[in-house]
């Protein structure tokens, strides 16, 4: 082997070794060793030895047996309907909650210049909230990546269809039978086109909430009275801020039960037991939570109606009427029986379709 | 006609793929070392290419159905591989599994025939 020779074959080593694990490398390239020179003996030459032994990376890739990617085939499709949800889910409280800020920060605003400071302030609202979601988005796309290839390298096993396939009943069948090995028995009845949950309508609920959520937790003063007065803009917000510290949590709590409960909807898709239990109980907590909020918890600002009238020096008679019917009290309890009736609501319309058309125990 | 060509290479590959694991420890009784084994495959008509069997060796050695070791006496370091107890437990079921497939598939393309 002439000096030359060697070269070519210490380069074409390092070629496919430096592509390999540090743990192969040392073997590798001893094994390479003995290869090529064998080859070389053989043939008589090493232009024909690495000629048949071919491209250095084909080589390499041959020896990596292990992943060569961060989300596997078998957690893809989850992964890209989570992200396309989770994107959904960020963007649009972002961008919704922007515009309000933009339209807090409004300052001075009279009938002559309305026009172009509301444009002003949703151009604002809109550049800061399209930076913000995609920066966020960014961010949420890398969490979701990183949990899923987290779980990838763990084979932790999430798979949605089994939450499909959850129900009380199928506790003690799973007891009975051994725990992964498939039989026919597992066949879910194909579910009634009237028991699957619009995904569309999982997803619109969850932004909703999360929207209230950071507007509650970030800018409680814009849920106000706003008015112009002398070109500048005055609000008399309708929440009691200053006990803010105790109610937020209060609320915030009752909103996230809420979410859960829209969370789990999304992900089983259908109405089953599962479901019907989640509505229940988490519709019973929120009730629980709306009447510590309204009733319990001094929610409202108390001086509302003094501000107010201070605030409007110039009242009308309409104003006057319309201060004299506020009613901390009556607005609690009509605000009360609103969410109570809406929450049975639902509550009613998911049992119904569970049982209806449900994916039930009593089909096996 | 390049896509035909394509095609037929790719189905080439996956039927050989198949067939190297049996290939390679039917030749692994006594120990090997690798270029030992490409030349001995290659007379009898079932060629690996070195690029392969090389990682592949490395693979069943992983997988315990081959052990190797390192002979420095020569005048250069070899590795021997050769086939385990597992090795050889393993070898026998493919063989007999190859073996009704053989005649499975032989009977499948005689039919065509006549």
């Amino acid at each position: 082997m002439t000096p030359n020779e060697k070269e070519l074959m210490k380069r074409y080593i390092y070629q496919v070794t430096r592509r390999l694990s540090k743990a192969q490398r040392d073997e590798v390239r001893m094994e390479l060793e003995e290869l090529i020179s064998d080859m070389f003996a053989d043939k008589g030459s090493m232009e024909k030895a690495l000629t048949q032994l071919g491209d250095p990376a084909e080589f390499a890739k041959q020896y990596q047996n292990d992943r060569q990617y961060l989300i596997g085939p078998e957690y893809f499709e989850t992964y890209l309907w989570f992200v396309r949800v989770v994107l959904i889910c960020t963007a649009v409280p972002i961008l919704a909650v922007s515009l309000v800020h933009a339209f807090g920060h409004v300052s001075v605003f009279t009938s002559q210049n309305a026009a172009p400071v509301i444009i002003r302030a949703i151009v604002d609202g809109l550049t800061t909230g399209i930076t913000d979601a995609l920066i966020s988005c960014v961010s949420a796309f890398g969490a979701v990546t990183l949990i899923f290839a987290i779980m990838e390298r763990q084979k932790v096993k999430i798979e949605m269809k089994k939450a499909e396939k959850w129900s009380v009943g199928k506790l003690a069948e799973h007891k009975k039978t051994a725990e992964s090995r498939w039989t026919p028995s597992f066949l879910e009845p194909v579910p009634d086109k009237k028991a699957i949950i619009s995904r569309g309508d999982s997803i619109v609920g969850i932004v909703f909430i999360v929207i209230f959520c950071v507007l509650l937790i970030s800018a409680p003063q814009f849920f106000a009275v706003i008015f112009t007065e002398n070109e500048t803009v005055k609000t008399v917000p309708v929440f009691n801020l200053e006990q803010w510290g105790y109610i937020l949590p209060v609320f915030v709590l009752s909103l996230l039960i809420g979410l859960a409960d829209e969370i789990l909807r999304l992900v089983v898709g259908c109405y089953c037991k599962l479901v019907m239990i989640s509505n229940i109980v988490c519709g019973a907590i929120q009730i629980v939570l709306s009447v510590v909020v309204l009733k319990v918890l001094p929610i409202w600002n108390q001086n509302f109606v003094s501000e107010l009238q201070l605030a409007l020096e110039d009242e009308t008679s309409q104003t006057t009427k319309f201060l004299s019917l506020w009613n901390a009290d009556m607005v609690s309890n009509g605000l009360l029986t609103f969410i109570v009736l809406i929450t049975l609501f639902e509550i009613g319309v998911t049992i119904y379709k569970t049982l209806r058309y449900g994916v039930s125990i009593k089909n096996h | 006609m390049g896509e035909e060509k394509d095609l037929l290479s790719s189905l080439l590959l996956e039927l050989r793929r198949g067939t190297q694991t049996i290939s390679v420890l039917s030749q692994m009784k006594e120990p090997k070392y690798g270029y030992a084994l490409v030349q001995s495959l290659e007379e009898k008509g079932v060629a690996i290419d070195p690029n392969t069997l090389y990682p592949l060796l490395r693979r069943l050695q992983n997988q315990g159905l081959l052990e190797s070791k390192w002979e420095t006496s020569g005048a250069k370091p070899r590795k021997y591989y050769q086939r385990t107890e597992y090795g050889t437990k393993i070898y026998e079921q493919l063989k007999t599994y190859w073996e009704n497939l053989s005649d499975g598939i032989g009977r499948l393309l005689r039919e065509e025939e006549t």
